[in-house]
């Protein structure tokens, strides 16, 4: 993080949540900041715990326990707009993106470095599909024991958003927050200026392939690089399509900038779903900002000039 | 993402179910407008140099205080107000009228200084619309001296035409009246008034993004008793009320070029004017000046002013006899001069407050003015305004 | 993947169109119209009593007896 001479200095704070590095950056005065940064960081570590598929405490825990016992549940009014927006994205996308792959994705262990065989993936398929989900706002039915919920697509940029939120509400109307690379805007600098996010190259992350300037919304990027699986010197992505069961073969990254985290990172996730020729199609359609990088650096999209 | 972007249905179906779960995402979305409520406080010192030519009665010209407060705050999400009250101190003495010595060279006679006269002001506006997608100012002021009133409200619309153009466009009018004082004594009117209409349009462009471009034009029309009723003209051997058309008429022109440069972290500022109306007063005024943001939050901005004039076409220091003149005035301000302005401002910011102050020194002369003069316009003042300010931003 | 700085000179300008995400550097103040609209104010009444040419574009107008 770089502070230009005769700007406001810059409070960062960084944690781990969600699985990566995440950091807040406020322009305000300190102790405005630090309180800002804690209410920002108890709520990305509220949404965590809440729908976490890797803890056996979270919320999408307790769903599956219930798909597996043959339970609906009652949820909130959060979640239940969580579930509203799955299921406009599974249209959206003709059922590629969908919250359902929980099963599939728990399959495709990137740390355990090898390649479910057929029949594991099989019965993971079959257990996996909007279309097998009774959803009757609030109560949420898996009908097949063996489904499980997995927000990834959605919670993490979802947090970006409410921790920005967090720190407005807290008094802070200026700064920005990074979940990992999926980045909400609080608000401009103090002075007006805006925040640069840069996008990593994919082979060479010490590089920005490009730098964008954000005065508002946010920035997601889906990609593979980061989190991947070489197996006999394939790449495994760990976004996994739900109709194959197999992890896309697509852009090394895809990153969308909207109005909020939220529907940037559908967009981008959306994006990568599609493959190369097809998600370029989709995102242009759609009409927010886009830049799709593939494995030899090459981009295309609106983003950039 | 403002009305640049084009919705397709998916983004309108995904904003749509976004927006339960982060509805303030859109309203984030406005262009970067003021979203503190300010109050502030002006202090002006204006003094003009005393006469220096030939003269008769008091030398010391000017003197006008003036402070200023303002409050101006957003209201709700789409919308802002702000009011502000002005109140003026003048004193000092005037040009009053211009005798012919025996040379035939101007001796400007001036008026005894005066009391101290109060000018107050009251000033509102309402904007309705303060996102991307245009708005509307709606804006009234009244300002009240011992014998002068003006009462004046306008309309303007900003209007986007794209991503990279704003069209601007408005009228406004205005109705004032006067009751000079010591009328009986020195055979003056005792009450008139006139009416100011004007429209304008303006369209600016994003060039790049570091560059902005505005044009616009302007029509006036006054209407009514245009005279100064405190000025005489002095005709032959006899010396007479100060007699201006009852109509004038004007276009002006105007051309804004902002420009900011990222090593020097600074903005150049370049404006031009071009005016002329029914009287034959033509008018270039040129503008520049340098926005340097300095270390420590501290702005100093240097700035540069050059206004030329053609006089009216009835304009003379004095008159030998009135001919076929239907029209007479001696006033300066209607004479063939230039003038060139230098002036410094800075502004320091600590907290929420914000500390500004500046001087600017105005000095007009026959001799700068755009093909040279070749009358004599006594009276052209030269004069000193320095000013302090506070603001205070709420959140 | 994305990452944040804090703030980067921006060199360089071109004259193809300027997206939304592009215009930080105008909304700074200095690139404002009016930076200081009330010193705008009063610099424009000063130099419109002393000259002979009216008012400015946009205004509403708003007259004195200014001498």
């Amino acid at each position: 993080m770089t502070t230009a001479p005769g700007r406001h200095a810059i409070h960062s704070y960084r944690f781990n949540a969600m699985g990566c590095p995440c950091e807040l950056q406020l322009d305000a005065e300190a102790a405005d900041a630090a309180r800002a940064a804690a209410a920002a960081q108890a709520e990305v570590d509220r949404l965590d715990r809440k729908y976490s598929h890797y803890r056996d405490d979270s919320l999408v825990a307790r769903i599956g326990a219930a798909a597996d016992a043959g339970h609906a549940v009652e949820v909130d009014a959060e979640t239940a707009d969580l579930l509203d927006f799955a299921a406009t994205l599974h249209a959206q996308s003709n059922g590629r993106f969908d919250v359902t792959a929980g099963a599939l994705t728990k399959l495709w262990d990137l740390r355990a470095s090898r390649v479910p065989d057929a029949d594991a993936l099989a019965t993971a398929l079959a257990r996996t599909g909007w279309q097998r989900v009774e959803w009757r706002r609030p109560r949420l039915r898996l009908t097949l024991p063996g489904m499980r919920l997995d927000l990834g697509g959605v919670v993490k940029e979802y947090a970006a958003d409410r921790a920005a939120q967090c720190c407005r509400e807290a008094g802070v109307g200026h700064g920005v927050v990074d979940l990992g690379g999926d980045i909400a805007v609080v608000g401009a600098h103090r002075d007006g200026a805006p925040w640069l996010a840069g996008i990593k190259a994919p082979h060479d992350t010490g590089r920005a392939i490009a730098m964008i300037e954000l005065l508002h919304g946010g920035l997601a990027t889906s990609g593979d690089y980061e989190r991947v699986m070489i197996v006999d010197g394939r790449r495994y992505s760990h976004i996994i399509d739900p109709v194959t069961g197999h992890p896309v073969e697509s852009f090394a990254s895809v990153s969308v900038v909207a109005d909020s985290c939220l529907v940037a990172g559908a967009a981008s996730t959306m994006g990568m779903l599609l493959g190369v020729d097809a998600g370029d199609e989709w995102l242009r359609g759609l009409g927010l900002p886009y830049l799709c990088v593939d494995a030899a650096g090459r981009t295309r999209g609106t983003l950039l000039r | 993402m403002g009305s640049a972007m084009r919705f397709s249905p998916s983004l309108a179906a995904l904003m749509s179910a976004a927006a339960a779960l982060v509805p303030d995402a859109h309203a984030q979305s406005t262009t970067a407008a003021e979203t503190d409520a300010r109050v502030s406080y002006r202090f002006n010192d204006y003094s003009e140099d005393a006469f220096s030519g030939a003269a008769i009665g008091d030398r010391d010209r000017y003197r006008v205080l003036s402070q200023q407060f303002q409050l101006a705050t957003p209201v709700g999400a789409d919308a802002a107000l702000s009011v502000s009250a002005t109140h003026e101190v003048m004193s000092g003495s005037s040009p009053w009228y211009v005798l012919a010595d025996l040379q035939q060279r101007p001796l400007q006679v001036m008026s005894g200084a005066t009391i101290q006269e109060h000018r107050n002001e009251l000033r509102a506006s309402w904007t309705q619309g303060t996102g991307s997608a245009g708005g509307t100012t709606y804006s009234a002021s009244y300002s009240k001296e011992r014998d002068y009133r003006a009462l004046a409200a306008g309309i303007e619309r900003s209007q986007p035409l794209g991503a990279a153009v704003t069209l601007g466009y408005g009228g406004s009018f205005s109705h004032d009246a006067i009751d000079p004082f010591e009328a009986a004594k020195y055979n003056r009117i005792d009450h008139a008034s006139k009416n100011t209409a004007s429209v304008f349009g303006s369209i600016a462009w994003i060039i790049d993004r570091s560059t902005v471009l505005q044009a616009g034009l302007q029509l006036n029309n006054e209407h009514g008793y245009l005279s100064d009723p405190y000025k005489l003209a002095s005709v032959g051997h006899d010396v007479v009320a100060d007699a201006r058309p009852g109509r004038r008429d004007a276009v002006a022109a105007l051309l804004r070029y902002r420009r900011a440069f990222a090593g020097p972290d600074a903005a150049l500022h370049l404006d031009y004017r071009y005016a002329q109306d029914s009287w034959g007063v033509v008018s270039h005024t040129l503008e520049a000046a340098w926005y340097q943001t300095l270390p420590a939050h501290w702005e100093f901005v240097p700035a540069l002013r050059y206004y030329s004039q053609q006089q009216a076409r009835f304009y003379a220091p004095f008159y030998a006899d009135i001919g076929d003149h239907n029209f007479v005035s001696s006033d300066y301000r209607l004479g063939t001069f230039g003038a060139v302005a230098l002036s410094v401002n800075v502004r320091k910011r600590i907290g929420q407050w914000e500390f500004s102050g500046g001087v600017e020194r105005y000095h007009a002369a026959t001799g700068y003015a755009i093909g040279g003069a070749d009358a004599p316009v006594p009276g052209v003042v030269s004069y000193t305004r320095a000013f302090i300010g506070l603001d205070y931003l709420l959140r | 993947m994305a990452f944040v700085l804090g703030l980067g000179a921006l060199a360089g300008c071109a004259t193809t169109p300027v997206q939304p995400w592009e215009r930080g550097r105008l909304a700074r103040w200095d690139m404002r119209w009016d930076p200081d609209p009330l010193q705008a104010a009063m610099a424009d009444h000063t130099h419109f009593s002393k000259e002979g040419s009216n008012g400015h574009v946009g205004a509403a107008g708003g007259g004195c007896g200014c001498n």
